[in-house]
């Protein structure tokens, strides 16, 4: 981090001088006010002339036109999409997943906390005693539909069960198809699990 | 320009590599681009990725769909490992650090909304709510 | 005249003609049947055999004679000026503005703003929620300064829990809120451009746009609605080499600002379209209600990040910007130098970021961090406690107001001791901006309305609530 700090450190002045030189009025204690408008133009003979050459050579116009030319000879900023991904982060929160233990088991114990914290109430959930007499969800459903992506139930999950993961390419045709069911639920867990895990990876020092 | 003899100098290269003219002309009818890159990997399914730092973020890193796609290509075809790399959250492919394996683990499979393959939903639980079977005595019965 | 011609067509009443083609069907014979056209049969023209419309002599009568000097009396007619639907879904309406327009020919003498098409009860679900759950709604406010919703959100929380954030929390919330003022900018000045005709500047911008989008990406995990600034603080510590990409991306923005300069500030149509437009003097603009850049541009001496700094607003040193003719030139003018010196924050920011914490260390406010509610139980009860009943927030009522890129964004809660909010109220600055439209836009002319609905930047996710 101190690394970071003292690299950036030098750049900073050139930006202080970037702003621009304007007239500035002194009014409360230390705070300049900036005055945006130059006011009425100048009535000198010379700068009268020069604005009368600057209007019949529409210099304003052509300076412009050249910046918007010279536009055409830079890079294009454009993705070429699907070949062409923008960069995401590992904290990207897209399509929900549930996650499994490394042995296969599924994480999520029916705690219900995830149910709690949705601001949309997009998230149900049922739980009863499996044979093996432990507590697992029987119906784990979110609205897709419903949902906005906040990411507090991956937040309030005490077994990372429950994640954002990082697909954002899922929508579909019909709302019916929005309707995730526990089932759809983990085997997009089991699809994307390689990634999610190493994006927790990536990000556990600050989680 | 010399930028400009880099650029043509990199049409040349990506005209190289995509096998000349026709080569060139389907992959530019394919993803209306031709770019050099060095080749990074495959994934199991044919996708192959390429890098050149040249460009910037966003741009560095793309796939050439499997052949087998044809014209069908899409986003969602990326599988995981894979995808991490794509988007730039990390940036060793699965080929230099293989990402996490669990005999659970499901292939990967597209966004298949619109097929016939599409996800519908159903209930995980048993329904709360049973129909009435009417009792049968045995004078109904005969 | 008349009666000839109701006797006339009486005579070819419908019902006599389909009699006439029942009793006389050549059509049956062939194949083609012409069921579309019509032929006249012989019955129909005889009613011609004769004189045809010629005038009674009550008809005669009924004519008159033009004036002799050919002077016609003009008949009077009330007259009312055309009445026109502006929006939902022009594209100039910046979201669902319905304007309905009383124009004078081109003029309009009337504004009338319809406003609630993107009502979604936002302060009444808050009263629903608790204050955790409740911030993501401020995202979807003005959602197109995001952060700035929730930053205001959090100090109105924080003051009625009466904690104080910790120096990096107040620091990057300073940061990424002024990132959020240049992005708000930008979209602001580029769309207002693209109303007026300029599209080019659109483009440019939104490549800055994008990257800011990044930044909040990847602090935050979500490139708009980020839900990133907490009460306590801010959810997570930015990952490393986030203020290196900022810089950079500082380093050269400036520039960008400068093309946009270059076509714009200077150019002859932008002028003309802007200048003398939707002038404000500073009374009315007081009186109105109005706030940020719509005061400032109308010469009145106002910015809340100066005269009650929250965060860290004291500790930075950077100018405000005011106008002088209050007109839409000089609010574009504000917008300009507004970004450079957001910029100029950003750089001191990235320059005294402070190590630290990012949260109070409260577990009674902020959930422990994950590590700690893995190991410790009594983290876990916190944890369990927090997202499931949330914290009790004492009795008591606050109006905290920031400085949002807008204008005043301000939120009035209301608390009685529970864990959610007894009532919560929004102040939007472009709900005042936009009572305001009816003054600022009379007797300006239609093209101009849309130039003034730009300059007052209006987004509808707060306007409507």
């Amino acid at each position: 981090m101190a690394a970071l700090w003292r690299a950036s450190k030098s750049g900073s002045s050139l930006l202080m001088h970037l702003a621009r030189p304007a007239a500035v009025t002194q009014s409360r204690s230390g705070t300049n006010y900036i005055q945006v408008n130059p006011g009425d133009p100048s009535m000198d003979w010379k700068d009268i002339t020069d604005r009368a050459a600057g209007t019949v050579f529409i210099t304003e116009l052509v300076r412009g036109a050249g910046v918007v030319l010279g536009h055409l000879f830079k890079e294009p900023a454009t993705i070429n999409y699907p070949f062409e991904k923008g960069p995401l982060s590992p904290r990207f929160r897209g399509e929900h997943a549930l996650r499994r233990y490394p042995s296969g088991e599924e994480r999520c114990i029916a705690c219900k906390l995830c149910e709690a914290i949705c601001p949309a109430q997009a998230i149900t959930i049922e739980a009863e005693p499996r044979e093996d007499g432990s507590r697992r969800t029987t119906r784990y459903d979110i609205d897709m539909s419903k949902c906005i992506y906040c990411g507090f139930c991956q937040e309030a999950c005490p077994v990372d069960a429950i994640v954002e993961g990082p697909n954002f390419e899922f929508s579909t045709e019909t709302r019916e198809e929005m309707l995730y069911n526990k089932e759809k639920l983990l085997s997009n867990g089991d699809k994307w699990e390689p990634e999610i895990a190493a994006n927790l990876q990536a990000d556990h020092l600050y989680r | 320009m010399a930028t400009y003899l880099e650029k043509l100098r990199h049409f040349r290269q990506a005209f190289k590599q995509h096998g000349g003219m026709l080569g060139s002309l389907k992959q530019l009818y394919w993803t209306e681009e031709l770019k050099v890159g060095t080749y990074v990997g495959a994934d199991k399914y044919g996708n192959k990725y390429y890098e050149n730092n040249l460009f910037f973020v966003g741009r560095n890193r793309w796939i050439q769909y499997a052949p087998q796609y044809g014209m069908d290509y899409d986003g969602s075809q990326i599988p995981s490992d894979w995808h991490r790399w794509m988007h730039n959250i990390g940036d060793t492919p699965p080929t230099a650090a293989p990402l996490v394996e669990h005999p659970w683990l499901m292939d990967h499979t597209e966004n298949q909304a619109g097929t016939p393959g599409a996800y519908v939903g159903y209930k995980t639980t048993k329904p709360k709510i049973e129909q009435w079977v009417p009792p049968q005595s045995k004078t109904t019965q005969s | 005249m008349a009666t000839t011609l109701t006797i006339f067509a009486r005579k070819i009443s419908p019902s006599a003609l389909f009699l006439a083609k029942r009793s006389f069907c050549p059509q049956q014979l062939s194949i083609v049947r012409h069921g579309s056209s019509w032929y006249p049969d012989r019955e129909y023209l005889k009613t011609f055999d004769g004189p045809v419309m010629y005038p009674t002599a009550d008809a005669l009568a009924e004519l008159k004679p033009a004036p002799w000097n050919n002077k016609q009396v003009p008949t009077e007619k009330t007259v009312r000026n055309l009445i026109l639907n502006f929006g939902p879904q022009h594209p100039a309406a910046h979201g669902v503005l319905r304007l309905v327009l009383h124009l004078d020919g081109e003029t309009v003498m009337r504004a009338d703003p319809h406003i609630g098409l993107l009502h979604r009860a936002t302060e009444k679900l808050c009263e629903h929620k608790t204050y955790t759950q409740a911030l993501p709604y401020f995202d979807r406010l003005d959602y197109v300064s995001m952060m700035c919703n929730e930053q205001c959100y959090c100090l109105a929380v924080e003051k009625l829990l009466n904690i104080e954030v910790p120096p990096r929390a107040k620091w990057i919330r300073t940061l990424f809120g002024e990132l959020t003022r240049i992005a708000n900018h930008l979209m602001g000045i580029t769309t207002h451009a693209l109303d007026v005709g300029a599209m080019t500047p659109f483009f440019w911008m939104f490549e800055e746009r994008e990257k800011m989008f990044e930044f909040s990406e990847r602090v935050s995990g979500a490139r708009m609605h980020a839900a990133y600034v907490r009460p306590g603080g801010v959810n997570q510590d930015m990952p490393l080499g986030l203020m290196q990409d900022i810089h950079q991306w500082a380093c050269q923005f400036s520039e960008r600002l400068d093309e946009m300069e270059d076509v714009l500030s200077g150019n002859r149509i932008w002028k003309n379209r802007l200048q003398d437009i939707g002038v404000i003097s500073a009374e009315d603009a007081l009186n109105y209600g109005f706030s940020g850049v719509m005061l400032r541009g109308s010469g009145i001496k106002w910015d809340l990040r100066k005269v009650q700094p929250y965060d860290a607003y004291d500790q930075v040193e950077f100018d405000v910007p005011i106008g002088l003719r209050g007109d839409c030139y000089d609010r574009y003018l504000c917008r300009m130098e507004e970004m450079r010196q957001s910029l100029r924050i950003v750089e001191q920011c990235l320059n005294k970021m402070p190590p630290g914490e990012i949260k109070v260390d409260d577990h009674k406010i902020v959930p422990p961090s994950r590590g700690e509610m893995k190991d410790s139980m009594e983290a876990l009860i916190h944890h369990f406690k927090l997202f499931s009943q949330g914290y009790q927030v004492p009795p008591g009522s606050t109006y905290t107001a920031i400085e949002a890129p807008k204008g005043e964004f301000g939120v009035y809660i209301v608390s009685d001791g529970s864990s959610k909010p007894y009532r919560l109220k929004i102040k939007a600055p472009g709900f005042a901006h936009l009572a305001g439209l009816e003054k600022v836009s009379r007797a300006h002319m239609l093209a101009d309305v849309v130039a003034i609905i730009g300059t007052l930047d209006i987004v509808f996710g707060e306007v409507d609530r």
